[in-house]
């Protein structure tokens, strides 16, 4: 680490030597990528979390491909753990409900990124903008978004629902959560309220970098913690007020396999008045708290991968020295 | 009680204890390692006296505080005893009393202060209802109480009434750690513990405060345990100072004695570390090395690794306590040498020469281009933007003129919402003035900002030209980023030209340059692992890549230890010369201000509501003060020499008016001693004298003006309804 | 002062905005549900139209909907929105009769379900929250902490299901539909008000131990929170007692965020009541909206999409000024959402 002592000012300093892209990258990759998941997994909620999520991937992709289209048998309403060749038991058209459940999940997986990616996108631009920028921009923004907030969603889904009739799940899953972001975007805005006031913030105007760059380097990474939880909560409202409205029959349902549609199928032929059915209509409830907790826990074990004591711990290619500081200082 | 031993030191011996501390430790058990924050103490105090206790943080002063009255914060263990007598001769063991015993004991006999005034009561209760619900907790009478809280809050220079209907966001800090301080004495208790109970506040306010608690102590008789990392401070304070390093007591003696002859290496170090406004700065030295962690102590006297005088025994062996005369002990072997060894620098010499810096504004003349300019420039702030609030605008900045020039250093100074800060950013084009304008080298930073006019500059240009150094370190910093990652924005946004390779060798130097070695280890870090002085000068190489011209250093060094302050502005001062900056320094500390004006032959300018009142070289502000807001700044300065010296506050009131509703006249006719009749009625401006070297703000500055020959104002004049005349 | 008024006109925007916007859904979308009302009229009439009928038509049209064809947008527009603030909401297609005194009928049963059990599922969770709060660390704490976040991923119509089918149909404890026991008077008498309540209990609960879970979840968070404040240590420096702390200090100051909860929360379980009401066959507001969907009512469904949303509008108006009481810091403007 000699420096030469003929520099004028550290300000001319070139590089002495080329520092390797291959060890660069490999340090982004490091950073980014795998002491993340390394957090991840060393936690037993994320281990849950991720396992989970993988899992319902896996059965919407690989599981549909392998398997084949419930189809009706003579096997009528055949409880569950009995029959090797219906695990699961059938439905009162002697259809599988294993396969059912296969075969609803690519539906369900596609309608709740749709909405939760559509919700997260529109809080964030929302709620950073009207933060960061403050001022009559933040007021007028907030009193829409004040508005948007008191109307009680599921009516207004309902309405829409009945008026646009859409199947495609995607569209499904965001206009069942068409007015959800506003709150998720006022929740966001004064985390970036508090963020806002740190002096790095000011420190990046002063250097004249732009609002955007601004938003998405120095204010958003801060919020991702913030943004995963409420992320993982606007996948788990998709599912919830899907799962509600389809099992009532206000989304139309023909022609669409998903959980809610299993249980409204379950529940119009009169499963509630029979216990043979029970399975019918209580597995895809166990579906969607599955997944539904496994979003959860998922969300709560990402709050560490954004803690930068922790990253710093997972990452390999930081020194023993600092590694030690880091410990010492903890 | 039994008589213990002395093999501490007669320093100890005391007349009648109202405390004695017998091997007193606290203990954290952590993952790895006990965590020893308090580690065998023993101390007398004595009934009536004022102790001032004095350590870095992290020293375990706090943990001292606590366990007087018992109040670790669990998981933390109090061992040892803590004797407490009463004034008719019992004694009890604070830390054997039982939990109604001890809730009685504390407030009615002990009670205390802390630091965090601001989160010390109840934001969703008023201030009467702390007092009502205390009394009642204790079984005292209501009406006899409240009786005496008024008269304690009208000691402390409060409106009682208004205090007491207001909730506590309402009262401003200053207010609200005097409110504090009657709460802690409403129960008349024997002794008051406070913990640092100033340190969030000005200068000027601190210094009330202390004489006002000086003033209270006399008054209600009581004992007061002064704990502080301000020696200056305790200097016109305490009676007694006790020196904490490294979770004991070092050293422990009469204020006179401790601070004429010290005998610990490190209260020596201490002294010499701090900015003081009289002594020479050439003889200002900071403490190399950091203070021990609480789980892994230094064997042998805790402070060898830093002492200058350490030899293998003081590895080996701890030492005792030795006395240097009957009133002053100390924990080191080679007191008697210290003399020698660690030379006292701080004297104090009001009659020295500056040696003004070449590159000064004096020496330099006023005939060149400044490279910035603020013109009648003002910032007026709407308190509240809502769409029907009325309009109450802060007049943050009202009419500031003011040349900056190459290579010239300025401190702003003045108490907090004094506008100094936004005066700063208005400066640095991060703020828009509602009024007046702002140029660089002679291009109105806001017309090229929004391109009107002919731009001769372009605003990117002048962007990169004005960086800004904040406060806090600790949110100056991205926490998310690394070094590196942090400091290759500015190059990469500025500097397209240069590759990867080229941007990782500059940061690298850089570091280097401040000393943060080896730099490869320094980039890769997170701002958790770096120490706050470490983060300050992350953000100072940030600024300084940037190539800027001028620097805005807002309270740059405040947050920083006191012994790191010094080395602090040592670099900045070096770095200056290196990079061909100016500076813009804002500080509330006169101290501070002086040191990195005084250095770099800079000037001083005093602000006050929005105004600056003076503005001078560093000699004449300092030596020669003309405006009373400028005495009072230079009253509440801490000064280690005049010591026992108990003048009055100079000033009528002690809280800052409203900004929203400044009084008329002259800013500062409710608050200054001079006021006269003509003050409140008309506004004085500032005027030179001739030079640029000092330009002051007051009638009285002006020979033959009106004012000599108007009545002097009475105090507590509702004067802020007079009529303003231009 | 300012802030109510800000408040007040805030309310009223909302209102207007949502009248605007159900006229939008009906009017304007090409396609939309007077089109194809309209269409459907059309349709039914058998043989050639005469302007007569199309007149007639747009009367029929007029009198469902408050919007008349034959006007201008604007004058539709104007006269949509004054009759609806006048409280005409048009006439249901289905039951024949005017969509007012359809939802009047039904308002109060929704307002008294949901309302209990919002109240209940608060009140039980903020008691929870404290309680884990206070014990933190403890197995106590872990334990109902795992439980309530296991919870929160249940949704209320799984359980509403589970208690009907098991309590109701199966084992009969519980009615498994209906408002009121058959047979009562309603009025201040003893069968009538028990019956009600006995046929509360099963949607309460099913709204309770789904929702408490999230409310205590937060509760607790807040209150480790506030007990780590400063002012907590000198409250018990200063020797108030233990309950004056909990209380008044803890508990006080951890409520003031859960009021965006509930905030939150009064939305989206009227928005519930629909579901909610449908299982139970509850004759309240939700399920008269349910029962509009399946009858292609149109008018009755924009009917009780207003009166729903209205309803939640006024109860967030309500919150937000008592919160103004319980909070000093909000009047003058500072800390308005405290997250
Ligand atoms: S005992 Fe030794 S190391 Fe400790 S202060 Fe004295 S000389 Fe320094
Ligand atoms: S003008 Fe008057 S009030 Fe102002 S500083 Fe001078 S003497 Fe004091």
């Amino acid at each position: 680490m000699s420096h030469s002592d003929g520099e004028p000012t550290p300000f001319e300093r070139v590089a002495e030597r080329e520092t390797s892209r291959t060890d660069y990258y490999r340090e982004i990759l490091d950073r980014n990528v795998v002491a993340p998941l390394r957090i991840l997994i060393s936690d037993t909620r994320g281990l849950f979390g991720i396992g989970s999520i993988l899992f319902f991937v896996f059965l919407g992709t690989v599981g549909v491909w392998l398997t084949n289209q419930p189809e009706s048998t003579q096997y009528i309403l055949l409880p569950p753990f009995q029959d090797a060749a219906h695990p699961l038991g059938t439905g009162r058209y002697g259809n599988d409900v294993l396969l059912q459940l296969i075969h609803s999940t690519p539906f369900m997986l596609q309608m709740i990124a749709g909405g939760a990616v559509y919700n997260i996108t529109m809080a964030v631009i929302v709620g950073t903008f009207a933060g960061y920028k403050g001022g009559r921009i933040d007021e007028f923004l907030m009193t829409i978004v004040d508005m948007i907030i008191a109307v009680p969603a599921l009516p207004l889904v309902i309405v829409l629902a009945v008026i646009f009739e859409p199947t495609n799940p995607i569209v499904v899953g965001i206009v069942i959560t068409l007015p959800s972001w506003a709150g998720l975007s006022r929740a966001l805005r004064s985390e970036v309220l508090s963020v806002r006031t740190h002096s790095y913030i000011e420190a990046s105007r002063t250097m004249g970098l732009p609002t955007a760059s601004i938003l998405r380097h120095e204010i958003i990474p801060n919020l991702m913690p913030y943004i995963m939880i409420n992320f993982v909560n606007a996948a788990r409202r998709v599912i919830f007020a899907s799962v509600g409205l389809y099992f009532l029959g206000v989304l139309p349902t023909s022609g669409i396999m998903n959980w809610g549609v299993i249980m409204n199928t379950a529940y119009e032929t009169g499963s509630l008045y029979t216990l043979d059915t029970a399975h019918w209509i209580i597995l895809p409830m166990i579906m969607v708290v599955w997944l539904s907790y496994g979003l959860i826990m998922f969300g709560q074990a990402a709050d560490k991968v954004y803690n930068p004591r922790l990253r710093a711990r997972h990452a390999t290619t930081m020194t023993q020295e600092t590694a030690r500081t880091e410990e010492a200082e903890s | 009680m039994k008589e213990r031993l002395h093999d501490k030191s007669n320093a100890q011996q005391t007349q009648d204890p109202i405390y004695q501390v017998r091997n007193v430790s606290v203990a954290f058990d952590m993952d790895r390692g006990t965590s020893r924050v308090l580690d065998d103490i023993d101390l007398d105090i004595e009934r009536g006296e004022i102790l001032g206790v004095v350590g870095e943080s992290g020293s375990g002063k706090s943990m001292f505080a606590d366990s007087l009255l018992n109040a670790v914060v669990s998981p933390g263990q109090l061992g040892g005893e803590v004797i407490y007598n009463t004034e008719d001769g019992q004694s009890v063991d604070v830390t054997e009393l039982t939990d109604e015993e001890l809730r009685k004991f504390r407030w009615q006999e002990a009670s205390m202060v802390f630091q965090g005034a601001q989160d010390s009561f109840n934001p969703t209760r008023k201030i009467r209802t702390h007092f009502v619900e205390t009394l009642d907790a204790h079984d005292a009478d209501i009406e006899d109480g409240m009786d005496r809280a008024r008269e304690l809050l009208s000691d402390l220079y409060l409106e009682p009434d208004q205090v007491l209907n207001s909730y506590p966001h309402e009262l401003s800090g200053g207010m609200k750690q005097r409110t504090l301080i009657a709460l802690s004495m409403l129960l008349d208790p024997e002794v008051i513990v406070m913990d640092e109970p100033t340190a969030a506040l000005d200068l000027l306010m601190q210094q009330s405060i202390v004489r006002l608690i000086r003033e209270i102590k006399g008054k209600y008789d009581v004992t007061i345990i002064f704990i502080t990392h301000d020696l200056p401070l305790l200097a016109e304070l305490a009676d007694r100072l006790a020196v904490m390093y490294a979770f004991e007591f070092v050293e422990i003696g009469l204020t006179d004695g401790i601070l004429e002859e010290p005998s610990h290496p490190y209260t020596r170090a201490l002294l010499n570390s701090t900015p003081n406004i009289f002594a020479p700065v050439e003889d200002m030295t900071a403490i190399e090395g950091s203070a021990p962690d609480p789980v892994n102590v230094p064997t042998g006297c805790s402070y060898h690794p830093r002492c200058p005088m350490a030899t293998d025994a003081c590895v080996e062996s701890d030492p005792g306590y030795y006395e240097t005369n009957a009133n002053h002990g100390v924990k080191c072997h080679y007191w008697e040498d210290v003399d020698n060894a660690i030379p006292l620098q701080v004297t104090a010499d009001e009659t020295r020469q500056v040696d003004v810096p070449a590159y000064g504004p004096v020496a330099m003349g006023t005939d060149r281009t400044p490279v910035l300019t603020l013109d009648d420039a003002e910032v007026h702030f709407e308190s509240s933007q809502g769409l029907f609030a009325e309009p109450d605008a802060v007049r943050a900045v009202d009419g500031i003129s003011l040349d900056i020039y190459e290579n010239e250093v300025i401190a702003l100074i003045g108490e907090s919402g004094c506008g100094k800060t936004t005066l700063g950013k208005t400066a640095i084009g991060l703020q828009r003035p509602t009024g007046g304008s702002v140029s660089f080298r002679g291009q109105d930073i806001w017309d090229a900002k929004d391109g009107h006019g002919d731009v001769e500059i372009p605003h990117e240009a002048i962007r990169q030209s004005l960086q800004i150094i904040h406060q806090d370190p600790g949110s100056a910093i991205n926490p998310n980023r690394t070094v590196r990652h942090t400091l290759e924005l500015p190059l990469k946004h500025y500097n397209d030209e240069l590759d990867m390779g080229d941007r990782q060798a500059r940061i690298l130097g850089m570091l280097e340059t401040v000393g943060m070695t080896p730099p490869e280890d320094y980039a890769d870090r997170y701002p958790h692992q770096l120490s706050g002085g470490e983060k300050q000068r992350v953000t100072l190489i940030r600024a300084l890549l940037m190539e800027p011209d001028l620097i805005l250093a807002d309270e740059a060094i405040s947050a920083l230890d006191v012994s790191l302050r010094v080395e602090m502005m040592d670099l900045m001062l070096d770095l200056q010369e290196i990079f061909d900056t100016a500076f813009l320094f804002i500080s509330h500390d006169f101290s501070n201000a002086r040191y990195i004006t005084e250095k770099s032959g800079g000037r001083i300018g005093v602000m006050y509501l929005g105004e600056i009142v003076e503005i001078g070289t560093v000699d004449e502000i300092i030596n020669n003060p003309k405006h009373p807001y400028t005495k009072s700044l230079v009253w509440a300065t801490p000064d280690l020499d005049e010591t026992g010296e108990n003048e009055d506050v100079p000033l009528r009131k002690i809280d800052i008016p409203d900004a929203r509703n400044p009084p008329s006249g002259c800013r500062f006719h409710t608050r200054c001693p001079e006021a006269r009749e003509t003050c409140a009625r008309k506004k004085p401006v500032l005027v030179g004298d001739g030079g640029n070297t000092h330009e002051v703000s007051c009638f009285r500055d002006v020979p033959n003006h009106e004012y000599w020959d108007s009545p002097e104002l009475m105090n507590d004049e509702p004067s802020d309804e007079t009529p303003t005349e231009k | 002062m300012n802030w109510y008024i800000r408040r007040t006109l805030q309310a009223l925007l909302t209102v207007y905005g949502v009248i605007t916007f159900t006229f939008v859904l009906i009017r304007i979308m090409p396609g939309g549900p007077m089109e194809s009302m309209r269409a459907q009229l059309i349709q039914q009439h058998q043989g050639s139209l005469t302007t007569e009928d199309m007149e007639r038509i747009n009367r029929i049209v007029e009198t469902r909907v408050n919007i008349d064809p034959d006007q201008p947008l604007y004058t539709q527009y104007v006269d949509y929105v004054s009759s609806v603030l006048t409280g005409d909401l048009g006439q249901s297609t289905w039951h024949q009769a005017p969509v007012m005194d359809l939802l009047i009928e039904r308002l109060p049963w929704t307002i008294f379900l949901m309302g209990s059990s919002i109240t209940l599922s608060f009140a039980l969770g903020i008691t929870l929250g404290a309680i884990m709060a206070y014990k933190e660390g403890t197995i106590l704490d872990v334990g109902l902490s795992s439980y309530s976040t296991f919870m929160t991923s249940v949704p209320y119509y799984v359980v509403a299901v589970l208690l009907v089918y098991f309590l109701g149909y199966q084992w009969d404890y519980f009615p498994i539909q209906g408002r009121m026991a058959p047979q009562t008077t309603p009025g201040l008498n003893y069968p009538f008000l028990a019956g009600v309540a006995y046929h509360l209990v099963l949607p309460v609960i099913s709204v309770v131990i789904t929702g408490m879970g999230g409310r205590a979840l937060a509760m607790r968070g807040n209150s480790v929170r506030v007990m780590g404040d400063d002012f907590i240590r000198v409250a018990r420096l200063r020797g108030l007692k233990p309950r004056t702390i909990a209380i008044q200090y803890v508990g006080r100051n951890a409520l003031l965020p859960m009021y965006t909860n509930l905030m939150l929360a009064v939305g989206f379980m009227f928005g519930g009541a629909i579901i909610l009401e449908e299982i139970f066959g509850y004759r309240g507001l939700g399920q008269l909206m349910y029962s509009s969907i399946g009858n292609r009512d149109l008018p009755l469904m924009m009917g009780c999409f207003l009166l729903i949303t209205m309803t939640v509008v006024i109860a967030l108006f309500i919150a937000d000024l008592t919160y103004g009481k319980l909070d000093p810091r909000v009047q003058s403007g500072e800390r308005h959402e405290s997250f």
